[in-house]
C-alpha cells in the first residue's frame, strides 16, 4: 500500500508536468493500451507504466503480460531517468530489452523531449504581464548564472593544468598515455624477441 | 385462501444494518440511504477514509489486468472512480459498463464522467447485481467495489457475475471486511460508531444512513467467508489481499 500511495504521488505530478508540454499528451496516446515493465535488479523492484492520453499511469504489479520489459541496475534506471540523452542509456551492455522495444524507445523520445511550458503555469497564477517580467527576469539571471559557471569551470581547469601544475592537463596526459602505450608495445616485442632467442639457444644444444 | 399478513411474517428476513428487515425491502431501504448521500458520496468517502479509497480502488485496478479492448462491468459503479480508469486503459476498441441499482448515484456518476470528457467506450446501466442483463460469457472483467454488503443476496448476484463473465475472466471484489489485529479492531469500532455519523450529520445532514455504513460492515461476511461463498458461486483460485490491515479486503477470483 506504502509504494502504491507513493506511486500515485509521483504519478499525479509527473502527469502535470506532462500537462505542460504541448505535444507530449497527444503523442503519448500513440502509445494508449502498452504495458511497460521496468526491472530493477538491485534493488529488487518492479515497476508498470501504462501511457494513454491522460499521461503515465504507474503501478507497482499488472496481472497482465507486458509489452516490453525493460531490465536494469538501479543505477542505470537512475541515469536514465536524469539523463537527456536516453536512448545512449538504453544501448548500454548492462541494460536489456525484451518484447516490443519500439514502444519504450518511443517513450523515451517522449520524455527527452520534454520542453515544459512553466511559463503558461505561472501565467495562470500571475497573469500575463506579471509573467512576462517575471520569465525575462529570470532568463538573463539564468543565462548569466550559466555563462557564470561555464566560465569558471574553464578558467579553474587553465589555473590547475598551466599555472599551478597541480594537475596534468588533458592534452599532455594523452600525449603521455601515448608515449606509454608506445614503450608498452616496444617491452612485448622485446619479450618476443627473449622468447625465441631463449628457445633457438635451447634447441642447439 | 392465504392470509397475506400470514405471508407478510413469513416472508425470510436480512439484515439492514443491525435491523432485521423482510427481504423484499431491503433493497428499498439501501436505495434510500444512497440518495440521501448521493450528492456528497465522493466528499464524504475522502473524508471518512482519508483518501485512501483512492488507494483501495488505485490497488483494484493493478490488480484486475485489463488491457486495450477488454469489456469491463463495473457494478455499484456509483460515481464512476474505476470506470474512468478503467475507459481509460480499454480504449476505444473496449468497453466499459457502468452498473449502479440507485439511479441517483449513476447520475451523478454519469454527469461526473461526461464532464472530464470520458465517453465513447462507456455505458451506463441501472442492473440488480443479482440480475445481471447481460448475455452470457460477456465481460474480461467485473468488479464490484464497496457495494456487494448492500446486496440482499449475495450469493445469487456472485452467481449471475460468473455468468456473464468469460471463461478466465476475473471477478474483482473490493469490499470493507474484518481487522485482523484487536486493537486496530477496536480503534475501528470507536472511529466507525463514534465519527462517522458524527461526519455524516456534519457534511450530509444525514448521520442515519452512516451509521447504516458502519453497522452494514459489521455484518458483511469476513475475508473467509467470502472467499468460501465466490468458491462455492464456482470461482478458481480465489484469493484475496488485506489492505488497511483487514479494514477493507480484495477477492479476487477467475471463471473456469
Amino acid at each position: 500500500m506504502l509504494i502504491t500511495g507513493l506511486l500515485a504521488g509521483v504519478e499525479a505530478g509527473l502527469n502535470r508536468a506532462l500537462r505542460l508540454d504541448g505535444t507530449a499528451l497527444p503523442r503519448l496516446q500513440a502509445l494508449a493500451g502498452k504495458v511497460i515493465a521496468v526491472q530493477c535488479q538491485s534493488p529488487a523492484l518492479e515497476l508498470f507504466i501504462l501511457p494513454s492520453g491522460d499521461g503515465l499511469q504507474l503501478a507497482s504489479q499488472w496481472h497482465a503480460q507486458a509489452d516490453c520489459t525493460l531490465t536494469a541496475p538501479a543505477a542505470s534506471l537512475a541515469r536514465l531517468a536524469l539523463s537527456r540523452e536516453k536512448t545512449a542509456v538504453l544501448h548500454r551492455p548492462e541494460v536489456s530489452l525484451d518484447g516490443d522495444s519500439a514502444v519504450l524507445l518511443q517513450l523515451a523520445g517522449i520524455l527527452q523531449d520534454l520542453e515544459l511550458d512553466w511559463e503558461y503555469e505561472i501565467s495562470r497564477w500571475l497573469g500575463p504581464v506579471a509573467t512576462t517580467l517575471l520569465a525575462g527576469h529570470l532568463r538573463s539571471r539564468v543565462n548569466l548564472a550559466s555563462h557564470g559557471a561555464a566560465s569558471l569551470k574553464q578558467n579553474l581547469a587553465d589555473y590547475l593544468a598551466e599555472e599551478s601544475r597541480a594537475l596534468v592537463g588533458q592534452r599532455e596526459a594523452d600525449a603521455r598515455f601515448a608515449e606509454l602505450d608506445q614503450l608498452k608495445l616496444a617491452l612485448d616485442r622485446l619479450e618476443a624477441r627473449i622468447e625465441r632467442l631463449t628457445s633457438a639457444n635451447k634447441s642447439d644444444a | 385462501m392465504s392470509d397475506p399478513r400470514k405471508a407478510h411474517e413469513q416472508e425470510p428476513t436480512t439484515h439492514f444494518g443491525f435491523q432485521d428487515v423482510p427481504e423484499s425491502q431491503k433493497a428499498e431501504k439501501v436505495a434510500e440511504v444512497f440518495h440521501s448521500v448521493a450528492a456528497k458520496y465522493d466528499l464524504m468517502n475522502d473524508v471518512l477514509s482519508g483518501g485512501l479509497h483512492r488507494l483501495w480502488k488505485r490497488f483494484t485496478i493493478e490488480l484486475s489486468g485489463v488491457r486495450t479492448g477488454n469489456r469491463v462491468l463495473d457494478i455499484a459503479g456509483g460515481t464512476g472512480d474505476l470506470t474512468r480508469k478503467f475507459a481509460s486503459i480499454v480504449g476505444p476498441t473496449g468497453q466499459v459498463v457502468l452498473a449502479d441499482i440507485n439511479d441517483s448515484m449513476l447520475k451523478i456518476g454519469r454527469d461526473r464522467l461526461l464532464d472530464k470528457g470520458v465517453a465513447g467506450n462507456v455505458q451506463f446501466v441501472q442492473a440488480d447485481a443479482e440480475k445481471l442483463p447481460f448475455p452470457d460469457n460477456h465481460f474480461d472483467v467485473v468488479t464490484i467495489a464497496f457495494g456487494l454488503r448492500n446486496v440482499t443476496h449475495k450469493e445469487d448476484a456472485l452467481r449471475s457475475m460468473l455468468r456473464v463473465l468469460k471463461p478466465g475472466g476475473r471477478l474483482l471484489v473490493l469490499e470493507f471486511s474484518k481487522p485482523g489485529n484487536p486493537l486496530l479492531a477496536k480503534v475501528y469500532d470507536t472511529y466507525s460508531f463514534s465519527f462517522m455519523p458524527l461526519a455524516g450529520k456534519l457534511i450530509t445532514n444525514d448521520s442515519e444512513s452512516y451509521r447504516y455504513l458502519a453497522e452494514s460492515i459489521r455484518m458483511h461476511p469476513d475475508q473467509e467467508t467470502l472467499k468460501a461463498m465466490m468458491v462455492d458461486a464456482g470461482f478458481e483460485r480465489v484469493t484475496y489481499h488485506n489492505m488497511t490491515g483487514g479494514i477493507v479486503a480484495l477477492h479476487r477470483g477467475i471463471k473456469p
